[in-house]
């Protein structure tokens, strides 16, 4: 790994690093008032209070470990089913075809409309149905391309060889192909991170994710907007932490990314 | 460095030209291709929509248990699930609801209502948001996408993709909220949120511009790399490199030469964000108080009301057809003309 590629890591895993320990480094209780309402920064909250007074900072460190945590659970699941399906795909067309297929229609269906289908379905789904949904709407995509870089290695002579030996689909698909998609699975996954951020923080932003008492970063926007001309920073501060999760985590994919360049790779 | 509007001798041929079925273009033939694509779109709606319901449909929980008071009786339950008809078998609640979906009846929402009624003015509403933020989107990641690609590889074509890549990511509500803060609390430049006139629209034309930019931002940041990229892989066609040898001027080579050939792939990419520029205006239009889709979903959020939600997505997904349709037909006239 070059020294360039290093520092283009970086700031997306100091975030991480952040936003996963920020609960144990919070000065206040994220649910105790410290200060009056949308007070202004002072001595006892740095960042001034919320909407019922209190302190932003600390809610702003407790509130993104669950926003990070679910999108690396999304991620892991999308890659890994798509790494898969697409394995598949390549060895037996039918099921190839039929993926297809199915992320034909899953297109049609845009993903926050699809979260809020699901979690309203499924009242009592809560922060699991956010991310079963973001999982059944990334995979379509993520499928394609795993599909399009495992239809090469599927073609290739040793993978040929142990079909035509009569090794079973399974072991080709995870002992012959899946280890030479690496890199590209690498970066689906950085992408599907970006993608899984977006939409946990969406759902979260219309309430159908973590529930008000909770600290989260897409929330405190929604609660605190009203007061934005009050103390703006309980609502930039949580824009901030999200804005600069997504473009850090979106770079480190982008560098992660083999260069092929041609073709542009679809995120969401 | 990909995407050079020079041509690469040691690149295969990118050309979409195929050969043979030089076929005359009859209007029987061209008929058919549409009626197939038509068909294969109509097709595709149509499990989408029996997805929506099934899923609806499959996961625990109904409106009427929704909408419910607590300490109701299981007797005013049933009598009002009676009265939504939740108590039919639901192979003839979803043959009714597709058969009714044609001629416009989107079913019930929790509370009583026809869907349709809730929707037929704030679908409109969201379907002119949408719109203008396609037209701006389309209109930006062209001109930056085309400028970039007359400069390639130089710090300009880093700036704008990078740019680009930047901002995809960010999701619509970040970039509103930034909007407000400093075009419209700060500077005092744009209202902050809509009012309503009488017929239903948004009060005035500037009220459009801060929601517009907020959906316009992310998704112009995806198509310029969709358009970089397209011109890019079209750079390299034979043809192109015919005209440059010739001695055209370079915006000549892009708008006559390259440009055609990138065209489905752009109708393509603009066509994929149709769909996220519909879910964005729900959240963009909840800050604004917009009057659109996302203030129908806002409150069926708080009712649990599944139906609203189906017939949204039953409307979002006809529009995304249509477009889909559309970039299906710019593909098919580009690669037809070159037949």
């Amino acid at each position: 790994m070059s020294i360039r590629t290093a520092l283009r890591i970086t700031p997306a895993l100091l975030l991480l690093g952040l936003a996963l320990a920020g609960p144990w480094i919070a000065p206040h209780a994220v649910d105790a008032p410290v200060t009056a309402p949308y007070a202004e920064p002072g001595s006892a909250a740095v960042l001034g209070g919320d909407q019922l007074g209190r302190d932003v900072l600390s809610r702003l460190l407790a509130g993104g470990r669950d926003l990070v945590l679910s999108s690396l659970l999304v991620a892991v699941l999308v890659t890994g089913t798509a790494a898969v399906l697409g394995a598949i795909g390549a060895v037996r067309p039918i099921v190839g075809r039929l993926v297809e297929r199915t992320a034909d229609v899953l297109m049609l269906l845009p993903a926050v409309l699809g979260i809020l289908l699901v979690t309203l379905s499924w009242p009592g789904g809560g922060r699991f149905a956010v991310i079963a949904a973001a999982v059944v709407l990334g995979v379509p995509y993520a499928v394609r391309l795993a599909a399009s870089a495992a239809s090469p290695v599927a073609a290739t002579g040793y993978v040929e060889a142990a079909a035509a030996g009569g090794e079973r689909l399974w072991y080709l698909v995870v002992r012959e192909i899946l280890p030479n998609l690496r890199a590209t699975l690498l970066a689906l996954f950085g992408l599907r991170f970006v993608a899984a951020v977006y939409l946990v923080a969406t759902a979260g932003f219309l309430q159908v994710g973590p529930q008000p008492p909770a600290a989260d970063w897409a929330l405190m926007i929604r609660e605190n907007s009203s007061g934005i001309l009050l103390n703006p920073w309980s609502v930039v501060a949580p824009g901030i932490a999200i804005g600069l999760l997504a473009l850090s985590v979106n770079l480190a994919a982008a560098t992660l990314a083999p260069q092929t360049g041609r073709k542009a790779v679809t995120v969401l | 460095m990909a995407g050079q509007l020079t041509p690469d001798t040691t690149a295969p041929s990118a050309s979409p030209v195929t050969p043979g079925r030089r076929t005359a273009r009859t209007p029987v033939r061209v008929l058919a291709r549409v009626g197939t694509v038509l068909l294969k779109r109509a097709v595709l709606l149509a499990l989408l929509l029996a997805l929506v319901f099934g899923t609806v449909e499959m996961l625990p929980g109904d409106a009427a248990t929704a909408t419910g008071e607590r300490g109701e009786s299981a007797a005013d339950l049933a009598a009002r699930r009676e009265l939504l008809g939740l108590d039919r078998p639901v192979l003839e609640r979803f043959r009714d609801w597709m058969t009714g979906l044609p001629t416009g009846d989107l079913g019930t929402s929790a509370r009583g209502e026809k869907v349709t009624d809730l929707l037929s003015t704030a679908f409109p509403n969201t379907l002119l948001l949408g719109g203008i933020a396609l037209l701006l989107t389309a209109l930006v990641s062209l001109a930056l996408g085309c400028w970039a690609a007359l400069r390639p590889a130089g710090r300009l074509d880093r700036a704008v993709s990078g740019t680009a890549t930047a901002v995809l990511a960010l999701p619509e509500f970040v970039v509103a909220v930034a909007l407000v803060l400093v075009l419209s609390l700060w500077t005092g430049w744009l209202p902050a949120v809509t009012l309503t006139g009488a017929d239903g629209t948004p009060a005035s034309w500037d009220m459009l511009v801060l929601p517009a930019l907020a959906l316009t931002i992310p998704q112009a940041g995806w198509n310029i790399r969709i358009v970089r990229a397209a011109l890019a892989d079209e750079a390299r066609a034979p043809h192109v490199e015919t005209a440059v040898l010739d001695g055209l001027p370079p915006h000549r080579v892009l708008t006559h030469h390259v440009l055609p050939g990138a065209l489905p792939a752009i109708a393509a990419g603009l066509a994929t964000s149709t769909g996220m520029l519909l879910g964005g205006a729900v959240v963009v239009e909840t800050i604004f108080n917009y009057p659109g889709i996302g203030s129908v979903l806002a409150s069926a959020v708080t009712d649990r009301d599944s139906p609203v939600i189906a017939g949204v997505t039953a409307l979002s997904g006809a529009v995304i057809t249509g477009v889909l349709l559309l970039a299906d037909l710019v593909r098919d006239t580009v690669t037809g003309a070159r037949r």
